[in-house]
C-alpha cells in the first residue's frame, strides 16, 4: 500500500473510477500521450493532459453500477430496508417513541419555519426594496430620545427638491390621522379604513393598479382608489366599481368620491393595510399642519437612486430639520422600508430590536425541539445496542465491513427520519388551521416549494441523529461479542444527552412561566385608572347629533353611574399636540405632548386621581384655554407653582392655564413608559366613556344600545368594555405567549418520551437483577429508589445547568418591556420541581411496574 | 444484429482499425483519426467507442506486448470480427447505392 502513495494522482483517480479491465491500456495510452504533448507550449500541457485524463471518466469505461460488486450494494440497501422495517415492527415501543418524537418535532419545526418565513417576508414585496427607505426621527427629550416613524408632511417634497440622490419621494398619513369612516353604499353602510397619499404613491411603492391610470388616479381631490377586495365586495367585480361614486364620511371629511382606480389588495404580509386611498391634500385642506414643518403628520418614503450609499446619504440629512423648524432637537435617520416590521423598537435613539426578537425566540425553540427529538433517537438506539449485538456480531464474523454496518445504521436512521417527515407533513396539514387561528396569519404549506428543504432536513437530521449510534454500534469487536465479553460503554454519553434534554426542557418551563407572569403583570399592573366596568363606544357619522342631549339621556338610564366623552380613543392615545411654551423658552413650543381632548367627567369616570388643583368643572364653565397636566409633565416642565400657571400658546392665541395636576396614568401605547400628558378641554368628544354599576350590565347595555340606534340610526352599536380593549392591546404578546407555551409543552413531552423509552429499556435489562433482589428480600421502595436514583441525579444536574441559562434567556425577553416583572427565585424552584416531578412520573410508571412484578416471572427460565 | 447501425465515428474507427492492422490501439487510432480524417477527439472518446464496438461484437481485442514508452504497460490491439467487416461492407453498399441513385446532373448543379 505504501507504493500507492507515490503513484501519480491521475492514476489513482482513474483506478478508482474506471473498470479494472480497461485500466492498463488506458493508463498506457495516457503515459504515451505525454510525448505528443511536447508539440504544445508548456503552459498548455498540464491542462491538456488533465483534460484527456478526465475524459476517460465516461459511462462506457467507468465502473458500472450493475456489475457484480455493485449489485451487492443495491442488494444490501434493500436488505437494510428489510431489517429496518423488521426492527420497527419488532421494537414497536421504541419505534413509536422515536416516530412520535421526531414527527411532532418536525411538525413543530415546519410550523415555526412557516411562521418565521412569513414574518421575514413582511413588506419585502417592493421590487425596489433595496432602495426604498423611510425617514425616521429621533427627538431629544430632556432625559432620553424618543423615536418616531413620522415626520413633517413637507419633508418628502422638500427633500426631493434638495437632494439629487433621491429618485422619488412620497408621503402618506401617519397613524394619528387615518381616513376611517362610513362608506354609504347601495348595500348599506360600511365602515372602512384608508390612507391619505400623494398622487405619486404608485411610483414609489409597488401597489399595482388593476384599472385606472397610476399617474392621474389620485390627482383629483374627489378621486378615490379602492382595493380589489373592496371593489368586489361592493360591486362584485373590479370593472363594475370603476367610475362609481361613493359618499364617505369621517371625522376629517364628508365627501363624495369617484372611483378612479382599483388597486390590488395589499398582500397579507404587508404591514400597511388599507381599503381606499385618497389624496393627502384632503388632509391638508382639513388641517393646515399636515403640510407644515411643525406638524408631524406624515410618513415619508424615499426611493434612492441606484448606487446611492444610504449611510452616506443619511449623514446628509441628519440635521435637515434644524433650520426648518429652528431647533436642533430632531435628528433624522433612514430605515429600510422593509426593516421596520422586524426592527421597529427604539430606545433612547438606539435600535433595540422589535419583532425580530420573536423570530429569534421561535427559531431557537425550533432548533431545541429538533435537538431534543434527535437526542431521543440517539439515546434509544445506543441503548438498544445490546439487542443489536448479535446482529452485529454475526454480520461482522461473516465478513461484513464496518462501513457496511455504519451504512446500515445510518440508513435506518435516515429511513426513520423520512417516515417522520411524512407523518409531520400530514400533522402540519391537520394543525395548520388551528395554528393560523393562534397566530392570526394565513399560512399555507406549499409542498412543492419546500419539498426540497424537507428532504434536506430529513437527510441532515437522519445523519446527525444516526451518526453516533452508527459509529458506536459498528465499533464492537465481533470476537468479544460472540464470546460475550463485551461490556457496553457509552453510558455517559447517554447521560449527558439526557441532561442536555432536561436542561433545555427546564429553560422552556422557566420561559413559559416568565411569559405568563409578564402577561399577568401587564394585565394587573396598576394603570392609574380603574378600567373595570367602564364601557366605551363611539359616536359616528353625521356630526349634527346633539351630543349633549344624547349624554343627558344616557345619564338617565338606571345602572349608568357616570357619562363622559372625549376626542380620540383613550387606549390608543393617538392624540397629541404642541405649541405650549413654558419658562419663557420659545423652543418648548416644539414639544409634542400626549394630549387627549377630554370633556367634563372623563377623569372622574376613569377614577384618575388628582394630585393638585381641580378637574374640569361644568359649574365653572371651563373652556379650551384650560389644561390639566400629569405628574410626568410637571416634572419635565419643571414649573414651581403649576396651578394657575399660564402656558404660552402661539401668537395671538390666548394662554393656556394649568388648572390641575393628576397622578400619572397609562395613556396610549402599552409598551411605552408613561409620558408627559397635557389634557386639553373639549366639551363634546364623540368617544363615550361610561361607568356602569356592577350587577346589571347586560340590561343596561341593552338600553344604551337602543338609545344609540335612535341617535345614530345608520350605525351598529359597538360598545366594548375598557378592560377587554385593554387586553386586546396585548394580542401579539398573548399570541406569542400562547404559542411558545404550546411549543415548550411539546418539547417537554418529547424529552419525557425519550426518558420513558430509556427507563423502559434500562428497567427491562435489569429485570433479573430486580427479581433476585426481591427474592433476597429487598423491599419494593428500595428497588424503586435504585431504579430512579440515576435519573434523579441526571435531572438534578440538568436543573443546575438549566437555571442560569433560563435566567439569561428570561432577562433577555423581558428587556422588550418598559415595565417588566423581576425574575424571582421561586420561578426557578417551581420549574425545577416541575421538571423533577415530570421525570419521576415518567420513569415511575415503569419502575413501579417492574418493582412490584412477581420475581418468579423474571427468574423462571434461569 | 440486423438492427445495428454505425455512427460516423464508429465507422471511421472500424476502417482505421482495418488500416492500422497490428498497430490498432487506442492512442494510435486517435492519431490516425487526426491525420486521415481531420478529427481530433480525446483518447477517452476513442476508448469509449472501441469498447462499445467490442461489446456489440464488431471488434475483438487482445493485449499486445509491453513497451517502455508506455510505462511498462501493454497495449490492447483491436481487430475486426467477421460481423464488423460485414457491417462495414453493408454500410458501404448502402452509401454507394445511394450515390448511384443520384443523377449526375443534379449533383453537379448543387456543387
Amino acid at each position: 500500500m505504501k507504493s500507492s502513495r507515490k503513484r501519480p494522482l491521475e492514476e489513482r483517480i482513474l483506478e478508482w473510477c474506471c473498470r479494472g479491465d480497461f485500466l492498463e491500456e488506458i493508463l498506457g495510452d495516457l503515459y504515451e500521450y505525454r510525448e505528443e504533448l511536447e508539440e504544445y507550449p508548456a503552459w498548455q500541457r498540464p491542462w491538456r493532459f488533465w483534460f484527456q485524463a478526465f475524459n476517460f471518466i465516461r459511462p462506457s469505461l467507468a465502473k458500472k453500477l450493475i456489475n457484480i460488486q455493485k449489485l451487492n450494494l443495491l442488494g444490501m440497501i434493500l436488505h437494510n430496508f428489510t431489517i429496518t422495517f423488521r426492527g420497527f415492527r419488532r421494537h414497536k415501543s421504541s419505534f413509536l417513541i422515536n416516530l412520535i418524537g421526531l414527527s411532532t418535532g418536525f411538525a413543530a419545526s415546519i410550523l415555526i419555519a412557516l411562521w418565521v418565513l412569513d414574518e421575514c417576508t413582511v413588506d419585502k414585496f417592493n421590487a425596489n426594496d433595496d432602495r426604498l427607505y423611510r425617514v425616521m426621527a429621533h427627538f431629544q427629550l430632556p432625559e432620553q430620545k424618543v423615536t418616531w416613524d413620522y415626520t413633517s408632511g413637507r419633508m418628502a417634497r422638500s427633500m426631493k427638491e434638495e437632494f439629487p440622490e433621491i429618485d422619488k419621494a412620497t408621503r402618506i398619513n401617519n397613524h394619528f390621522f387615518v381616513p376611517a369612516g362610513v362608506l354609504e353604499t347601495p348595500q348599506g353602510n360600511l365602515e372602512i379604513e384608508g390612507i391619505f397619499a400623494d398622487p405619486n404613491l404608485f411610483d414609489v411603492l409597488d401597489y399595482e393598479l388593476i384599472t385606472g391610470d397610476p399617474a392621474t388616479a389620485l390627482t383629483d381631490l374627489k378621486s378615490i382608489v379602492i382595493t380589489q377586495g373592496l371593489a368586489e365586495k361592493l360591486h362584485g367585480s373590479v370593472e363594475g366599481a370603476m367610475g362609481k361614486d361613493f359618499h364617505w364620511s369621517s371625522s376629517l371629511f364628508d365627501e363624495t368620491f369617484r372611483v378612479t382606480g382599483v388597486v390590488e389588495s395589499p398582500p397579507s404580509n404587508a404591514s400597511m393595510q388599507f381599503e381606499t386611498i385618497i389624496n393627502y391634500q384632503i388632509l391638508v385642506n382639513r388641517d393646515k399642519w399636515a403640510d407644515e414643518w411643525n406638524g408631524g403628520y406624515a410618513e415619508t418614503f424615499l426611493l434612492l437612486k441606484e448606487g446611492v450609499d444610504p449611510m452616506a446619504f443619511e449623514g446628509k440629512i441628519v440635521n435637515y430639520y434644524d433650520d426648518k423648524i429652528n431647533n436642533d432637537r430632531f435628528t433624522l435617520f433612514l430605515q429600510k422600508f422593509s426593516d421596520q416590521y422586524l426592527y421597529g423598537d427604539f430606545e433612547d435613539g438606539q435600535l433595540i430590536g422589535g419583532r425580530i426578537e420573536n423570530v429569534r425566540l421561535f427559531l431557537l425553540i425550533a432548533i431545541f425541539i429538533l435537538v431534543i427529538a434527535s437526542i431521543n433517537f440517539i439515546n434509544l438506539t445506543t441503548a438498544q445496542a445490546s439487542i443489536k449485538l448479535k446482529e452485529i456480531g454475526i454480520k461482522k464474523s461473516l465478513g461484513g465491513s464496518r462501513q457496511q454496518l455504519i451504512g446500515q445504521f445510518l440508513q435506518e436512521s435516515i429511513t426513520l427520519s423520512f417516515v417522520s417527515i411524512c407523518m409531520a407533513v400530514l400533522l402540519v396539514y391537520g394543525v395548520l388551521p388551528i395554528f393560523n387561528l393562534l397566530t392570526g396569519k394565513i399560512l399555507v404549506l406549499d409542498l412543492l416549494s419546500i419539498g426540497g428543504y424537507l428532504f434536506l432536513m430529513g437527510l441532515v437530521l437522519g445523519l446527525l441523529a444516526g451518526i453516533y449510534p452508527a459509529f458506536y454500534l459498528s465499533s464492537f469487536s465481533a470476537i468479544k461479542i460472540i464470546r460475550g465479553q463485551l461490556s457496553l460503554g457509552g453510558q455517559w454519553i447517554r447521560k449527558i444527552l439526557v441532561i442536555i434534554q432536561f436542561a433545555i426542557s427546564l429553560v422552556f418551563i422557566v420561559e413559559v412561566l416568565v411569559i405568563h407572569q409578564q402577561l399577568d403583570f401587564m394585565e394587573q399592573k396598576p394603570l392609574g385608572y380603574n378600567r373595570q366596568n367602564v364601557l366605551t363606544f363611539k359616536g359616528r357619522g353625521a356630526r349634527e347629533v346633539d351630543l349633549q342631549a344624547f349624554k343627558n339621556e344616557l345619564s338617565a338610564i338606571p345602572g349608568v353611574s357616570s357619562v363622559s366623552s372625549m376626542m380620540g380613543a383613550f387606549l390608543w392615545g393617538n392624540d397629541s399636540g404642541s405649541g405650549y411654551i413654558w419658562n419663557n423658552e420659545p423652543e418648548n413650543a416644539n414639544y409634542l405632548f400626549k394630549s387627549p381632548k377630554m370633556g367634563y367627567g372623563v377623569l372622574e369616570t376613569l377614577e384618575i386621581e388628582l394630585a393638585a388643583g381641580r378637574l374640569f368643572d361644568p359649574e365653572r364653565n371651563d373652556d379650551r384655554t384650560k389644561v390639566i397636566i400629569n405628574e410626568s409633565a410637571l416634572k419635565m416642565m419643571n414649573i414651581e407653582n403649576p396651578i394657575g400657571y399660564k402656558l404660552g400658546y402661539g401668537q395671538g392665541e390666548e394662554k393656556r392655564e394649568i388648572i390641575g395636576v393628576v397622578k400619572d396614568f397609562q395613556y396610549g401605547s402599552m409598551h411605552q413608559e408613561i409620558e408627559p400628558v397635557l389634557i386639553r378641554f373639549r366639551e363634546n368628544g364623540r368617544n363615550f366613556i361610561l361607568r356602569l354599576e356592577p350587577g346589571t350590565e347586560i340590561s343596561t347595555i341593552d338600553k344604551i344600545e337602543s338609545l344609540y340606534s335612535q341617535f345614530y340610526p345608520k350605525y351598529v352599536f359597538n360598545g366594548r368594555f375598557l378592560d377587554d380593549s385593554y387586553s386586546a392591546l396585548y394580542d401579539t404578546e398573548q399570541r406569542i405567549g400562547g404559542l411558545s407555551g404550546y411549543f415548550a409543552l411539546l418539547a417537554i413531552l418529547i424529552s419525557c418520551l425519550g426518558l420513558l423509552g430509556l427507563a423502559t429499556f434500562t428497567t427491562a435489562r435489569r429485570v433479573k437483577e430486580i427479581g433476585i433482589r426481591k427474592v433476597m428480600g429487598c423491599e419494593t421502595w428500595r428497588i424503586i429508589y435504585l431504579l430512579t436514583s440515576d435519573f434523579t441525579k441526571m435531572v438534578l444536574i440538568a436543573i443546575l445547568i438549566g437555571i442560569p441559562l433560563s435566567y439569561l434567556a428570561g432577562n433577555k425577553w423581558l428587556e422588550n418591556f418598559a415595565y417588566a416583572i423581576d425574575l424571582e427565585w421561586w420561578l426557578f424552584v417551581l420549574a425545577g420541581i416541575t421538571a423533577l416531578l415530570i421525570a419521576w412520573f415518567t420513569v415511575g410508571i415503569y419502575t413501579v411496574k417492574a418493582a412490584t412484578a412477581n420475581p418468579v416471572e423474571a427468574l423462571k427460565d434461569e | 444484429m440486423a438492427k445495428e447501425y454505425l455512427g460516423e465515428l464508429e465507422e471511421l474507427i472500424l476502417l482505421l482499425i482495418l488500416m492500422l492492422k497490428e498497430e490498432a490501439y487506442g492512442l494510435a487510432i486517435r492519431k490516425a483519426l487526426r491525420e486521415h480524417a481531420g478529427r481530433t477527439v480525446t483518447i477517452g472518446a476513442v476508448h469509449g467507442t472501441v469498447n462499445r464496438l467490442e461489446s456489440k461484437g464488431f471488434v475483438e481485442s487482445n493485449l499486445g506486448g509491453a513497451t517502455d514508452e508506455r510505462g511498462g504497460r501493454r497495449k490492447r490491439i483491436f481487430t475486426l470480427t467477421a460481423e464488423g467487416k460485414s457491417l462495414l461492407h453493408k454500410s458501404q453498399d448502402v452509401k454507394v447505392n445511394l450515390w448511384r441513385q443520384i443523377p449526375e446532373l443534379s449533383l453537379s448543379n448543387t456543387q
